[in-house]
């Protein structure tokens, strides 16, 4: 059990900085997760934790010790990799022994020790055979038992999800939330998907460009974004981001419409961001604005409306009951107290 | 009109394939079938294409006995190859692993160094080696022969080890550095099993090449530690080439690289599908 701390890293590889002087306290039992587009800096962010990176500069505290010299083997830490890395010349009872043989532990202990995260993970009938004979499911189990079967201080989890197929995804990422808050070990977890941020973690660190966006829980995240690039990376659809400016306390679109009511002082331009559930159809002349439908999609669960908002395109999200279609006109609401106002120079939240 | 249907197309296509997949066999085991029917005739029946003969055991007893001895030879050849082999496949597969893991200085120069040692034509180098192995007292010596072998092998093995280690996914050594190993422990816990049918390939690639090696044996040994290839100049006598000797010779050249083949083949299918976990 241990809290883990960046303090001003940075990993620079020639010119190219992977991770720009970043500082990152990450609580005792606490499940954070690492979110961003691919090389964004993330997965160095977490391999330099592990001691597989070396930092430029920073250092890097595991517990009350600062680790930046110590081998991998010495951090006292658990990993899951991507592509599994199992050992595919021994047995899975091998594999998640290997931790424990590898550091000596009595040979007693190995067996039920070996058994009991087997049993965690559901493994326990296959033991006996190789990594190959397993599905890409179980392959990912194999890893996630290897890690828990010592008591690390830090799991380490990289994409752990991201090699399985769509659905096998969503099940094991029930199991390892169930799993993870059994366990309570501090956990770093690397990901591009923002569904598995929002419903794994305690707290997300959205990244971009080597850089942390920002630090919350799932819940500030998603409903308090720090920047436009945070607004637009997480959800599903994406925060609809629409130009124009704010004049006596109006956002007024680039088309001229007063539209919604804005508590924030500003004045000039502006990007308002909404979300598509923060959106209100209604019939033509109902809503604050009409618009075009450019397209209509059904999803079962709801319904997504893609509508022409000037030379942009919004979406929103109407009932599961409603049928429209292309072309026809509709009137939309924004919920004034769900929008968001960015400085469409530096991307940052106007508050 | 097509001159020929789909069908009869694809006929005479498969009979072309046919008949050339018989004449490369012809071309290659023709001479291997005459060797061996050679070795078992006597002297008078070895110019005959006779595919019926009776046949001898006479010519394998004759080539061991004095003043051939054979058998000399194939205890020089034996041991020269087996000891450049243990040298070379430890040595080869560090080298290779710190190759394929490290980011070292010159790193590609070096590789390209030891490629290049490959393209150097025995002949220019081998009067240097004679002048200098007769000074330093290694002429004519088993120990001599390794170390050219060495010089031989090496960068072969070092290469294709590589290839088989840069297989092996990083993610795995790396794993296994997090669960607690060493570098050392890594190599031989994780690296040496995954690679073990590379480097039992590479082991015997090795093998054959420093048994076939007949160029600097010629020049480097004349008596004590003459090899098998060099035993079979001894068949050249007053009246001619010994064919019958010579193929008898051939056959126990043969042999063993016969049977290492054999052996290859399963390790080499086994080592390419080894790495299929993901």
């Amino acid at each position: 059990m241990a809290q883990v701390v960046l303090k001003n890293i940075t990993k620079r590889w020639d010119s190219f900085v992977g991770v720009d002087n970043q500082s990152l306290e990450i609580k005792d039992k606490e499940f954070l997760v690492l979110l961003g587009p691919s090389g964004c800096g993330k997965t160095t962010t977490m391999r330099m934790i592990a001691g597989l990176e070396e930092p430029t500069s920073g250092e890097i505290w595991i517990g009350e010790r600062m680790v930046n010299d110590d081998l991998p083997k010495d951090r006292d830490i658990a990993m899951v990799f991507q592509n599994y890395g199992l050992y595919p010349h021994m047995t899975i009872f091998e594999n998640i022994a290997y931790p424990l043989r590898v550091r000596g532990t009595n040979l007693d202990d190995i067996g039920p020790r070996v058994k009991k995260a087997a049993r965690q993970v559901e493994l326990e009938k296959l033991l006996d055979r190789k990594p190959k004979a397993l599905s890409g499911g179980q392959r990912q189990r194999v890893a996630l038992a290897r890690a828990i079967v010592r008591s690390p201080k830090v799991f380490l989890m990289d994409e752990p999800l991201s090699n399985l197929d769509a659905k096998l995804r969503v099940t094991m990422r029930t199991e390892l939330k169930h799993l993870s808050r059994e366990l309570r070990v501090t956990t770093v977890y690397v990901t591009h998907d923002q569904i598995e941020a929002m419903t794994l973690a305690d707290r997300v660190a959205v990244m971009k460009d080597g850089a942390i966006q920002q630090l919350g829980t799932p819940d500030a995240i998603y409903n308090d974004p720090a920047n436009v690039f945070v607004a637009s990376f997480i959800g599903s659809p994406p925060m609809n981001l629409i130009n124009g400016s704010v004049s006596d306390g109006h956002f007024i679109t680039t088309g001229g419409t007063r539209l919604v009511p804005v508590n924030v002082p500003c004045n000039g331009p502006v990007i308002l961001g909404t979300r598509a559930d923060d959106i209100t159809v209604s019939d033509a002349g109902a809503g604050d604005l009409d618009v075009k439908i450019y397209a209509f999609e059904n999803t079962g669960e709801s319904s997504l409306l893609t509508v022409q908002w000037g030379a942009q395109r919004v979406i929103a999200r109407g009932d599961r009951h409603l049928r429209k279609q292309q072309d026809d006109i509709i009137g939309v609401r924004l919920d004034p107290d769900h929008i968001y106002l960015f400085d469409p120079e530096t991307g940052r939240r106007l508050r | 009109m097509a001159l020929f249907s789909n069908r009869q197309r694809k006929t005479i296509s498969t009979v072309t394939q046919i008949v050339l997949i018989l004449m490369s066999i012809a071309v290659m085991l023709v001479p291997i079938l005459w060797i061996a029917m050679a070795a078992f005739k006597n002297q008078v029946d070895v110019f005959q294409l006779k595919l019926f003969f009776t046949p001898t055991t006479e010519n394998f007893k004759t080539i061991f006995d004095s003043p051939y001895a054979l058998g000399d030879k194939l205890l020089n050849s034996t041991i020269v190859a087996l000891i450049t082999v243990v040298i070379v496949i430890p040595v080869a597969t560090l080298a290779a692993y710190s190759f394929s893991r490290f980011r070292l200085l010159f790193q590609s120069a070096m590789l390209v160094t030891i490629l290049l040692t490959q393209f150097l034509p025995a002949v220019v180098i081998i009067l240097p080696f004679f002048v200098m192995f007769r000074d330093i007292g290694l002429l004519d010596t088993r120990l001599g022969l390794v170390l050219v072998n060495l010089a031989i092998v090496m960068p072969f093995a070092i290469w294709m080890i590589k290839g088989f280690i840069d297989g092996i996914p990083i993610d795995t050594e790396e794993a296994a550095l997090v669960d607690g190993s060493s570098r050392l422990q890594v190599i031989r816990n994780i690296v040496l099993p995954m690679a073990a049918p590379g480097l039992l390939t590479s082991a015997i690639f090795c093998f054959i090449i420093s048994w076939n090696e007949f160029l600097f044996a010629l020049i480097l040994t004349n008596k004590n530690a003459t090899t098998l290839p060099i035993g079979l100049a001894l068949f050249k006598a007053e009246e001619g080439d010994l064919w019958h000797l010579l193929s008898a010779a051939g056959i126990i050249i043969m042999i063993p690289m016969f049977l290492l083949s054999l052996s290859i083949r399963k390790y080499f299918v086994q080592g390419m599908t080894m790495g299929a976990v993901r």
